[in-house]
């Protein structure tokens, strides 16, 4: 009844106009009294995939930080199933609420509005506000970093990249994984076949298999199951993972691109709580130094020789090394980045282009 | 080119089972008037049964049966809700799609299956595996069964015209259970098929929208067994071909390549709406529900 009568409250408050004058009277944001975060899944926590990682990190942070974080999983990306989790949880004392998916983005703005005491933070997400902040990883760099592990260990110069659907966050993995291959093997080529689908394991496999067909012996991946992997097992290929470390499924995998969601999270909730929340009006796009995201690596059939420099590499991004520097041109011979720059975060996102190599729609 | 072909052919048959199996499933519940939307969710109820008896130690064989077996199980809820409650048909299947959904995520998760990857069916010759060589003896069943037994003309008179059926002395709703019944069971093994012979791994998505291309391919096939197996082929040939001439590195637009398939039901609809004789070969009385000395 509590939470009826809050919802009735603030709707007449918007009506009038009044959450305006909320949010301008809560600017400068503080959180009240000790951090109580909480978690919305938007898949199964035992996806294999990203709810996994972020699940694997709350799991984490309950015991670095000494503390109970609640979480509800398979919350769809609409506001009436979005909403009644995130107030459950408030209303029992949870002030820091962590999402999970782009399809969150507006009704967290609107929680944020509603809720100024609260922060939200959402992985995947495209609003932010004073108490709200969206984040997502630079995945260019450890899809870059298991590139390089593909271009050493293929035979044939042939590696398969699986990707769900073509625009900027996907492409970026593609380009970048090529560009990897290319630092240790320069002769690498890349073929990439869309599924259409985020996790769709018959689709997955088709893709896997007609990669290996065309003679294809490392296999790296942007989709959401592991069944890549898997078929990279059954036909003696090598893998590369995504989202979390993907070698707990197959022996082909050599390498994974992971989130580290709890690196970034732990210092990012004591900051909240102490009163440090800080605002980004585009969200935070973090990278391998800030703990966002990371490579699980290696497997067995990875050298010390070329393991060390994977991790040459990643000291290298870590001091500052982009991974799309110029001069880069397109397949097409477009130049995309000059001499002596770097792509901006904005040309990132839109990314329509794919590097000289790789070939696939 | 002669290897693409043959790569491209040799895998058309996995792809195009699940579809044929489903639509034929359909077809018979639906030529006894029962409109099932649920094909959604009895493929989850197999396919998540194939992946648990098989992770359980049974064999492929064993899973396609306990596939089936979870489609019937489903089946029976929809039958009972459908038959004897006489909910209306499209509502019915549809909750029991989400219903489906629900469940199976919640099973597979409680039981540890996600993500868990299995050996699977194996060919048995050329190539294909025993469902495949199985399937057209399947579709020749059900046109046997529906065209040549007394229990097919009381299950497509159920269909056509319950209140003649019923007069005629056929028990209406005990029909149109076993007719759901055998349906969904051919349903659920479709959706183990998937799962035990083609993807080898489950998880919450697996059937991903494919009981509902089977729901348009009955349409497209007119209530024909054949034509829909025709149809399956189609879809599978498609479904084939498109990571295939993708890993080749052609420059074709994937979406251009998926069309076909929806364009042919379409054109399908379009030539049969517009024959003089009208409603064509749709169960005159699908999605109707009889009930005994009640007047329309």
């Amino acid at each position: 009844m509590k939470l009826l009568q809050k919802a009735a409250w603030l709707t007449a408050l918007s009506a009038l106009g009044l959450t305006q004058l909320t949010v301008g009277a809560s600017a400068e944001f503080a959180a009240k009294g000790d951090p109580k975060p909480a978690v919305i899944l938007f898949g199964e926590s035992n996806d294999g995939g990203w709810s996994q990682s972020i699940d694997e990190s709350r799991k984490k942070l309950e015991s670095e930080l000494n503390l109970r974080i609640p979480q509800a999983e398979k919350i769809p990306e609409t506001a009436t199933a979005i909403r009644p989790a995130a107030e459950l949880f408030i209303d029992r004392g949870a002030n820091i609420i962590i999402g999970s998916a782009f399809g969150y983005s507006d009704t967290f703005k609107e929680l944020a509005e509603q809720y100024p005491e609260t922060v939200f933070i959402n992985p995947a997400g495209t609003t932010n506000g004073p108490n709200l902040k969206s984040i997502y990883g630079r995945t260019y760099e450890s899809q870059y970093l298991c590139g390089m592990i593909a271009g050493g260990l293929t035979k044939s110069n042939k590696i398969g990249f699986v990707a769900a659907n073509p625009f900027g966050l996907v492409n970026w993995t593609v380009n970048a994984y090529l560009l990897g291959a290319r630092q240790v093997n320069p002769d690498a080529e890349l073929s990439v076949v869309f599924t259409g689908a985020w996790a769709d394991p018959v689709k997955e496999r088709a893709a896997a298999e007609a990669l290996i067909e065309q003679g294809v012996d490392v296999l790296g991946q942007h989709v959401d199951t592991p069944t890549v992997q898997v078929v990279a097992g059954e036909h003696d290929v090598y893998g590369t993972g995504h989202h979390r470390d993907l070698s707990e499924f197959s022996k082909a995998t050599q390498c994974s691109s992971i989130w580290t969601w709890d690196r970034f999270l732990k210092p990012e909730i004591e900051k909240i709580a102490a009163g440090g929340f800080e605002k980004a009006p585009y969200g935070a796009f973090l990278s391998i130094k800030d703990g966002l995201i990371d490579v699980a690596c290696c497997g067995e059939a990875v050298s010390d020789e070329l393991k060390e420099k994977v991790m040459a590499e990643r000291d290298a991004i870590i001091a500052g090394k982009h991974v799309f520097a110029g001069p880069l041109s397109d397949r097409e011979g477009t130049v995309r980045v000059k001499e002596g720059e770097v792509l901006s975060d904005g040309d990132l996102w839109s990314m329509d282009w794919y590097v000289d190599g790789v070939s696939g729609q | 080119m002669t290897e693409f072909l043959f790569n491209w052919l040799v895998n058309v048959p996995a792809f195009a089972v699940p579809f044929a199996l489903a639509a034929l499933g359909l077809i018979l519940s639906e030529r006894a008037g029962v409109l099932n939307l649920g094909a959604e969710g009895f493929m989850l109820a197999g396919a998540l049964a194939g992946i648990g008896v098989t992770i359980n130690g049974g064999p492929p064989l064993a899973a396609l049966a306990g596939a089936m077996l979870a489609g019937m199980a489903m089946g029976l809820v929809f039958a009972f809700l459908t038959a004897s409650l006489r909910i209306n048909h499209v509502i019915a299947g549809l909750a029991l799609v989400f219903f489906a959904d629900a469940l199976t995520r919640y099973i597979a998760s409680y039981a540890g299956w996600t993500n868990q990857a299995i050996k699977g069916l194996e060919p048995i010759f050329l190539g294909q595996d025993l469902v495949v060589w199985a399937t057209p003896l399947i579709c020749l069943g059900c046109v046997l069964l529906l065209n040549r037994t007394r229990f097919g003309l009381a299950l497509r008179a159920v269909g056509e015209n319950p209140a003649a059926a019923d007069a005629a002395g056929i028990d209406v709703t005990t029909m149109r259970i076993l007719a759901i019944l055998l349906g969904t069971a051919l349903i659920g093994l479709a959706g183990g098929y998937l799962t035990v012979a083609v993807s080898k791994i489950w998880t919450g998505s697996v059937v991903g929208g494919r009981g509902w291309i089977a729901i348009a391919l009955v349409i497209f096939a007119r209530w024909h067994p054949w034509r829909a197996v025709l149809g399956a082929i189609l879809f599978g040939c498609i479904e084939a071909l498109i990571p295939r001439i993708a890993a080749t590195g052609a420059d074709v637009p994937r979406y251009f390549l998926q069309m076909p398939p929806y364009l042919a039901t379409l054109a399908v609809m379009i030539w049969s709406a517009t024959r003089s004789s009208g409603g064509g070969a749709q169960p005159a009385a699908l999605g109707l529900h009889h009930i005994r000395e009640d007047r329309d």
